[in-house]
């Protein structure tokens, strides 16, 4: 059984539809990332997925409940997400902040009970961050912060686990520890994580489903050694590339070709 | 943090108890401590008159007014996302002070014990200056912090000129546009108490109750939503309670400027952002601020009183400036 399900799902802003007819399911414990080029729609469908934005067509199910239906309470409890830009307008610590991942579970006037500081305790030590919680938010490097934003999402303790371009603003270093934690929260959390991504090579050796979103359409969904191929490639990023075999992962790789400069 | 609360809590309990002492020692009428004890304990009733309806009504005015316009800042702050919104910087004070003034010129004044028809038109010109200076400041759905202020000061000037406009029309009086332009206790009486009191309660107890969700807001709007908060109802519940405060607060002593502005900011440094603490220590704060502030307007030109504006700008406009460095 299918634990998130999308069917013909259309969905965009004010002046229309940005991605057209998705469908696509999750199953429970599953690692999928949506890759395709600026603009391709990715944010927009993370975004519609849960309900965040109002112009939309289709359906999204999950447990078998049609998300538009549920209140942002309701879906809190099953989705949390990890935005691609983070606003914070005031100085909140590192605590503060993982706290506010505890909202749905505390009354509106309660208190931070045993069960929340655990929790905060654990995601702090999943995260590695448990060092900084004094900090304020704005004093931390762009690594820390996204550890920080992925703990407050962790913190909800939802079944599902979704976030929006992760690696950027990353250096190489931080991006393949993120990715890490991602992974270990897969296999030692159970959990249902869907990213967007337009680092490939990044998503390859994680995901076990890949979606090539193209001018908001899905042009193909499945397993990474299948999917990538210098012809799908060239089809969603307009990229002349060549594949060849990671040698430590035997799955596939791409390899950028620098094509020499045309003469005037 | 929770001693630093503490300390800060202790701190302006000891300033709100000798606030409240000074204001009703000082007056035209000199009194002295053994007068404040003979009525407290041997029912005097010259002095019943000078404590209880004339220095006490105007003292709890004063705090009640202070606490409510901070309020409406500290609100108005979490709302905007910037520590440099206010009831008087975004326009709702001067748009408020319109619909008062409208009211007086149409002769619609009816007061039912705290309701009064004055504060139902203060509350609507306020609200209407606020949602069009949101929408103005909103260009595709990005929002700037220096169109925000500016469409304020803009639509607070607008209001204003419309305020004077009327006031020239209608008396020959200066001393009532200074009233509603700069502020002023000194009509104060326990009737005016009541138009603000239950207001500022029932404000304040909604504010508390969703202090979360307001904390939440600091991350923008998409993620406080995916945290399970629900985003329009509760900007629509935080847009109509800042704006009552401010309403209530101006329809009876007319625009008191930056109050709301700095008070809530000075607190924030001190405890730090968390809402749940901030509405509270905002309120008491700014009590405590514009009973000294009266207390100023009342005695430093004695027995001249200033308008109350006058001192709370002197305070805040330099604060004002010093925020505005302080962002490059």
């Amino acid at each position: 059984m299918a634990l998130f399900e999308a069917k013909n799902l259309s969905a965009g802003y004010e002046n229309g539809f940005v991605i057209e007819n998705i469908s696509f399911s999750l199953k429970e414990g599953e690692f999928i990332s949506i890759l395709g080029r600026n603009g391709s729609g990715k944010s927009t469908l993370i975004k519609a997925l849960q309900g965040l934005l109002k112009n939309v067509s289709g359906q999204v199910r999950v447990d078998e409940k049609n998300i538009f239906l549920l209140k942002s309470r309701q879906i809190a409890k099953k989705i949390a997400y990890v935005p691609q830009i983070f606003s914070y307008s005031f100085e909140f610590s590192v605590l503060e902040i993982i706290h506010m991942g505890r909202y749905i579970h505390q009354g509106r006037l309660g208190g931070t009970s045993s069960l929340d500081s655990r929790k905060i305790e654990e995601v702090m030590n999943l995260t590695e961050i448990s060092h900084l919680r004094e900090k304020k938010i704005a004093h931390l490097s762009g690594g820390e912060r996204q550890r920080v934003f992925i703990a407050r999402a962790l913190a909800q303790d939802t079944p599902l686990l979704f976030l929006d371009e992760p690696s950027s603003h990353l250096d190489i270093s931080y991006q393949v520890e993120i990715y890490q934690i991602l992974k270990r929260l897969q296999k030692e959390k159970g959990k249902t994580i869907f990213t967007t991504e337009h680092n490939i090579n990044l998503a390859i050796p994680y995901s076990e489903k890949i979606m090539f979103l193209k001018g908001g359409k899905v042009q193909a969904v499945g397993p990474p050694k299948k999917l990538i191929t210098r012809e799908n490639i060239k089809k969603v990023f307009q990229a002349d590339v060549e594949i060849r075999e990671n040698i430590h992962s035997r799955l596939p790789e791409i390899s950028l070709i620098h094509k020499p400069e045309e003469k005037a | 943090m929770k001693a630093k609360r503490l300390r800060l809590f202790f701190l302006l309990l000891v300033l709100l108890i000798s606030g409240f002492l000074i204001s009703l020692l000082v007056g035209p009428v000199k009194t002295n401590f053994s007068d404040l004890w003979d009525f407290l304990f041997n029912n005097d009733k010259i002095f019943s008159l000078i404590f209880i309806d004339l220095r006490l009504s105007r003292a709890l005015l004063a705090f009640l007014v202070g606490a409510s316009l901070s309020l409406s800042g500290a609100i108005l702050q979490g709302y905007f996302q910037n520590p440099m919104a206010g009831p008087f910087v975004v326009g709702v004070s001067s748009g408020a002070s319109f619909g008062a003034v409208l009211s007086i010129y149409l002769g619609l004044t009816i007061q039912v014990i705290g309701f009064s028809l004055q504060t139902i038109f203060a509350f609507f010109s306020g609200f209407a200056i606020v949602s069009l200076v949101y929408l103005l400041s909103q260009r595709k759905g990005v929002f700037k912090v220096e169109t925000l202020l500016l469409t304020g000061i803009a639509a607070g000037a607008m209001a204003s000129s419309l305020t004077s406009f009327l006031i020239f029309l209608k008396s020959e009086s200066y001393q009532q546009a200074v009233f509603w332009l700069l502020g002023s206790f000194h009509l104060s009486d326990w009737n005016q108490i009541t138009a603000v009191f239950p207001y500022f309660i029932l404000c304040f107890f909604v504010a508390q109750w969703l202090a979360k969700d307001m904390n939440l807001l600091a991350l923008g709007d998409e993620t406080a939503q995916s945290l399970g908060c629900p985003v329009n109802r509760v900007r629509k519940i935080f847009l109509t309670i800042s704006t009552f405060l401010a309403a209530s607060s101006v329809s009876v002593c007319g625009i008191i400027g930056f109050v709301g502005l700095i008070v809530p900011h000075w607190v924030r440094i001190l405890i730090g952002p968390d809402h749940r603490h901030l509405f509270f220590f905002s309120s008491l704060t700014g009590g405590i601020f514009l009973l000294y502030s009266d207390l100023l307007a009342r005695t430093l030109l004695f027995p001249i009183e200033l308008p109350i504006g006058i001192i709370t700008a002197a305070v805040g406009a330099p604060f004002f400036i010093y925020l505005l460095n302080q962002r490059r």
